[in-house]
């Protein structure tokens, strides 16, 4: 997992000459991103903003060296667009589509397996290192150049906690949203080596949210590689009714499972500073020792 | 979605599972007039809750005229805070021996889990902690893989268990694949004298982003949208809100799930009541001010709201272009009168503001300033 690859990367975007897609071509441009290729089956133009567009991912990676892909795709298209990607040889994904279909992530995730490659999504705002370039959507407004590592759960939360620490001065180094669904590409866990290794990188947020185990599971992980730099947390839904979906597909507590409880301990024994509120996470990152 | 018990038993009726034959029963007019085959019967309380038998919400009726009094005393009834809407009513079962499966995702491998043991009708959490014969595995994301799985894990069992579990393994496993199950668990497996077998209970969850593809789904929201109030809404808006505290005083307009939920922990934190939950997807408006209108007009009836708070914090919206149809949402309810807090962040908030002030409202870009606002507007000093 090298999201630094990714952002320094040569970038197709499927399904980039929409509506939406062209507009977030144009911000990603805008933020360094080097953007080599568009996908769109139909053809309808040959150009988005002089980048030029293939009918295919094979064609658009043969003729530009496309190594990363960003893929704008209706949920139900998304399976069959990792797939494509993956067979022209593409090594990194970011798909920000919410509602993909959970049998098909299952089916996503193996094939990005099977191919050796990296897949951010779905369901996420996207990835960035400020200065050099973004992959999705995080807003300008909160990104700046620093030593914190960002990783979340939450894209609207991300934007929050990173938008107030900016204002005071603490940017990030790599901003990694994960996404908000419960069978994703790339989990909180997966991403702690990189962090560990990161020499930028000086300390991590983690921005969590009730449901699932991923909270856990990361915390595990730090204290089995005894990770070395500081860890501050945030987890959303501390009073959110049991049995409930909280807007993300995978926010949800069912039974003592993916509880806010479970999670915070999880992450204080494993040496996190865990803050109950916004202003506590801007307070302990200004005055933490990092 | 958590599917209740007697719609979980059609669909594996559906798909060549058998089920004890059952009815669904919402008021006594739809009882048969003649007693049906049987001798006793059980009356099971429909809601999406587990663990209804240790609250009273499955109750035995030795004979037919012992039906009617316990599904009078059960309709209408709260059990672990769902209203009983309906029963479902099953002859009871007189099994040689009882089995359990169950077949969820596992977000963490990406793999599908599977449980089985010989012993059912209790709880596996508990029989696997006191040593019970519980056995597990992970297959692969197939049916093939998870079929074979079952069968791998029946090995060495009793035999007219591990027959039962086999041949239901296959089914079940075809049946979590073409519906887009995300849990599927039968506890207990009925297994009779005679080595055949049927699902004594079913808990099903379905992924309801496969909704689109699920025919079964959409008949269900379609026509049973008051027993899934929650999922049929987002199936019909395509975006989440929850009313969280009938008596809350304070409605939110706010976007994107993760920022809305710790909006609301920190406002309870700080001693105030927020009505409902919301996720708009102001990505997703296009345009047009009907989302906002429907919200609003939801918001308008919490009883005791007293002030609307609207935070978005935008990505890639235009706050331009959000706050002209804010301003005509507002327009369109004039039975929300309370006051409105504004808190606007990201791409076009100076637009947003200027638009704003004209129609004489005032905003903020800074959360906390917004929720001391909030708080002169409830009356409360800060």
């Amino acid at each position: 997992m090298d999201p630094r690859g990714f952002a320094a990367g040569k970038v197709m975007v499927q399904g980039g000459s929409g509506r939406v897609g062209a507009a977030h071509l144009r911000l990603m441009r805008a933020s360094g991103t080097q953007i080599v290729a568009v996908v769109s089956p139909t053809m309808r133009v040959t150009d988005v903003d002089t980048v030029p567009v293939f009918p295919s991912c094979r064609a658009a990676v043969a003729a530009t060296g496309a190594n990363v892909s960003v893929a704008f795709v209706a949920a139900e298209q998304l399976l069959s667009a990792i797939r494509e990607a993956l067979q022209a040889g593409i090594t990194g994904l970011v798909t920000p589509t919410e509602g993909m279909p959970i049998h098909d992530a299952l089916q996503a995730a193996c094939a990005v397996t099977d191919a050796g490659a990296c897949w951010i999504g779905a369901s996420t705002p996207g990835m960035a290192v400020p200065g050099i370039g973004k992959l999705g959507f995080l807003p300008d407004v909160s990104l700046r150049p620093g030593m914190l590592g960002v990783v979340s759960k939450s894209g609207t939360l991300s934007y929050e906690a990173a938008y107030r620490l900016a204002r005071r001065g603490i940017g990030q180094s790599v901003w990694v949203g994960v996404g908000g669904d419960p069978v994703k590409g790339t989990r909180f866990a997966d991403l702690v080596p990189f962090y560990a290794a990161d020499k930028a990188t000086r300390a991590l947020l983690v921005i969590g949210e009730i449901g699932g185990d991923e909270e856990e599971e990361l915390a595990e992980r730090l204290r089995a590689c005894a990770f070395a730099k500081p860890v501050y947390a945030i987890i959303a839904g501390a009073t959110a009714p049991e049995g409930t979906t909280m807007g993300h597909a995978g926010a949800m507590v069912y039974g003592s499972v993916g509880t806010f409880a479970s999670k915070q301990a999880a992450l204080r024994a494993a040496g996190v500073h865990v803050a109950v509120s916004l202003a506590e996470l801007e307070q302990q990152m200004e005055h933490g020792q990092w | 979605m958590f599917l209740l018990e007697h719609d979980a038993k059609s669909m594996l009726s559906s798909g060549g599972i058998p089920v004890p034959h059952g009815f669904f029963v919402t008021s006594m007019d739809m009882l048969p007039e003649t007693q049906p085959d049987g001798g006793g019967w059980v009356v099971k309380a429909q809601i999406l809750a587990g663990g209804r038998g240790k609250l009273g919400g499955i109750r035995m009726a030795p004979t037919w005229a012992g039906v009617e009094p316990e599904i009078a005393a059960m309709l209408g009834r709260a059990i672990a805070g769902h209203t009983v809407h309906a029963v479902r009513i099953e002859p009871r079962m007189h099994a040689a021996s009882e089995a359990y499966i169950s077949l969820s995702v596992s977000p963490a491998t990406r793999k599908i889990q599977v449980i089985l043991s010989s012993v059912g009708g209790v709880e596996i959490e508990a029989l696997h902690r006191s040593g019970g014969p519980v056995r597990s595995a992970q297959a692969a994301a197939t049916a093939n893989a998870v079929a074979t799985c079952i069968l791998g894990l029946t090995e060495g069992m009793h035999d007219a268990a591990a027959t039962a579990l086999a041949d239901a393994g296959k089914r079940l496993a075809n049946l979590f694949f073409a519906h887009d199950l995300t849990l599927l668990e039968i506890n207990p497996l009925f297994v009779f004298a005679d080595g055949s077998w049927c699902a004594g209970d079913a808990k099903v969850v379905v992924d309801d982003n496969a909704t689109g593809r699920q025919a079964f789904l959409r008949n269900l929201l379609a026509q049973k949208a008051s027993f899934y109030p929650d999922a049929a809404r987002k199936a019909e808006h395509e975006f989440d809100y929850l009313v969280i505290d009938p008596a809350g005083e304070v409605g939110l307009l706010t976007t994107g799930a993760g920022l809305s939920m710790l909006l609301i922990d920190e406002l309870r934190a700080g001693g105030l009541r927020p009505y409902n939950f919301l996720d708009v997807r102001t990505g997703g408006l296009n345009g047009d001010a009907s989302r906002l209108v429907q919200v609003l007009r939801w918001i308008a009836q919490g009883p005791s709201v007293r002030a609307l708070f609207c935070n978005i914090f935008a990505g890639a919206t235009d706050l331009g272009a959000f706050a002209r149809l804010l301003l005509e949402a507002r327009a369109a309810v004039p039975a929300l009168t309370v006051p409105m807090v504004i808190r606007l962040v990201g791409n076009g908030a100076e637009e947003a503001r200027a638009v704003l002030t004209a129609a004489g409202l005032s905003m903020t870009s800074d959360l906390d300033e917004a929720v001391l606002s909030l708080r002169r507007a409830l009356g409360q000093a800060s």
